[in-house]
């Protein structure tokens, strides 16, 4: 680093923390986030999840210092270098590294799949990473409303293509499925990521024409541990409602028994099943290129809704995401959005719905990207047609991956 | 046309680029101008926080702390249910689908 001491980038509150993180690591400069959950009298600080994105974060990088407070309300992260996997450091079993997941985790994988894929492309080594343990759902999640492992590998690795990062060179393996245990937290499932492609500078994305017209719908309906018949019920009652619309409609059934999750240390042939549940992911496709939407919905924890309602929600989640239109749904456009800002230096043009700019997530992250030193966004209406759309230009930051590899 | 003008139009993007950078505002308020919600209302809810005591504000804060990140959008299911059980509601979004009739377009 150029300067002896680096002045510290300072947040408040527990909001956007991945994000922050992600947006740290890359432009390499360090944060101090304070007030972590501070009023809150029963969860005070960090909370699991977040505690185990940073050690994930810093399995992946060399030389990251993470300081967190004995409240754990306020933390201090100095970014190291993204690694990726190397044997040796980190990397325990073969090329891959470990990632177990504490049970009390009540989000779902994704929520580390997304941060971690943020920084993959610009590792210096692959990034391979298997995520384990008694806090795997793969599912997606009720509560904390964080999409499937099919979504993610379904709608969001697809659109790093439009960014020079070929997904072929991408792998998710599902090894085990698990949706969320009793009172959301906890699962069983086994995920395994696989990165290797790294890119010096993503591309310049300009996805500023008509989203094209909905071709066909794909989707994977999982169930874990319950009746393989839920499947059929969901996807029934998803096409109910979408058969109106389009004729092309293959949803795949994946029907999984539940894992074997050891409750007790001391006794580890005592197992109980955990993780039970059924959901239904659904991704329309468009006939521009990289255009998907993506719907999610899940059987609460605690059960009581019947499949026909899962899928029928489902179904009608995605219509309400196609009519908020543009070319990516909020689900994907924080990491489309970051992938621009850390592209080349050049003005990206993408197309967004009304509602999906206008979410406090998305005016969160144009702030933050200002403050992590990236330009502001140009916002512009489409005046061409009534839908509504807004153009947001993004220039990159060029960050690129060589600006990282000096520690 | 003083009704016209005395109101500002709602989702205008210049808008929403002042509001967006405008670090006095907090993301929610700067969405509220921009969809241009009754700014009154808001107004007046400041007042009302002037006069109240403590307690109210450490409730309004805990609103916020138990906000989390989702990626998933929340949505009011019933109300989703009945505006897409409605038949012009799917016609009207015909359109964005290739079954959608292009001559008469």
């Amino acid at each position: 680093m150029a300067e002896q001491k680096p002045e510290f980038l300072r947040f408040t509150g527990h909001r956007h923390f991945a994000q922050r993180l992600v947006l740290s690591t890359l432009s390499g400069r360090p944060v101090h986030i304070s007030k972590i959950r501070s009023t809150s009298a029963t969860h005070p600080g960090l909370a699991p999840h977040e505690i185990s994105l940073l050690r994930l974060i810093e399995a992946v990088t060399n030389g990251s210092a993470i300081d967190v407070s004995y409240s754990g309300t306020t933390v201090v992260y100095q970014p190291g270098l993204i690694t990726g996997t190397v044997a040796g450091a980190g990397a325990s079993v073969g090329d891959i590294v470990e990632h177990s997941l504490p049970a009390n985790c009540n989000r779902g994988v994704t929520y580390f799949l997304m941060p971690l894929a943020l920084l993959a492309p610009f590792s210096k080594a692959h990034v391979n990473v298997r995520f384990s343990g008694p806090g795997v759902i793969t599912a997606a999640t009720h509560v904390t409303g964080d999409v499937s492992v099919d979504t993610f590998r379904t709608a969001v690795l697809p659109l790093y293509a439009l960014f020079g990062i070929p997904p072929t060179r991408i792998e998710l393996r599902v090894l085990a499925r698990s949706c969320a245990g009793p009172g959301g937290r906890g699962g069983g499932g086994v995920v395994e990521l696989r990165f290797a492609s790294q890119v010096r500078l993503p591309k310049t994305l300009h996805v500023n024409r008509r989203p094209g017209r909905i071709r066909r719908i794909r989707g994977v309906a999982y169930c874990t541990g319950v009746s393989a018949s839920h499947n059929n019920r969901m996807i029934h009652a998803a096409r109910a409602v979408l058969n109106a619309l389009v004729s092309d409609i293959h949803v795949a059934a994946q029907y999984d028994p539940s894992p074997l999750v050891a409750t007790d240390k001391n006794a580890p042939g005592k197992k109980r099943k955990l993780g039970i549940g059924f959901g239904l992911s659904l991704v329309a496709e468009s006939s521009a290129q990289g255009v998907l939407y993506a719907a999610d919905e899940v059987a609460p924890p605690e059960g009581g809704v019947v499949p026909e309602d899962v899928g029928a929600r489902c179904a009608y989640q995605l219509l309400e995401l196609i009519s908020q239109g543009g070319c990516v749904t909020s689900t994907a456009s924080s990491t489309v959005l970051t992938l621009m800002a850390m592209g080349s230096e050049d003005v990206g043009r993408l197309r967004l719905g009304r509602n999906v700019v206008g979410r406090d997530e998305t005016i969160a992250l144009a702030r933050d990207l200002k403050t992590f030193g990236a330009s502001s966004w140009g916002v512009r209406d489409i005046d061409d047609d009534d839908t509504g759309d807004v153009i947001v230009s993004v220039k990159g930051t060029g960050v690129g991956n060589v600006g990282r590899k000096v520690a | 046309a003083k009704m016209l003008h005395g109101k500002r139009q709602p989702y205008r993007a210049v808008d929403l680029a002042r509001f967006m950078y405008d670090n006095s505002l907090s993301a929610k308020e700067a969405l509220q101008k921009w969809r241009g919600e009754d700014e009154e209302e808001i107004e007046e809810d400041i007042e009302k926080e002037e006069d109240d005591t403590f307690f109210r504000r450490v409730g309004k804060e805990g609103d916020d702390d138990a906000s989390e990140d989702r990626y998933i959008p929340k949505f009011d299911y019933e109300a989703l249910a009945r505006k897409w059980s409605t038949k012009d509601a799917i016609e009207a979004l015909r359109t964005k689908f290739s079954t959608a009739n292009l001559v008469d377009e």
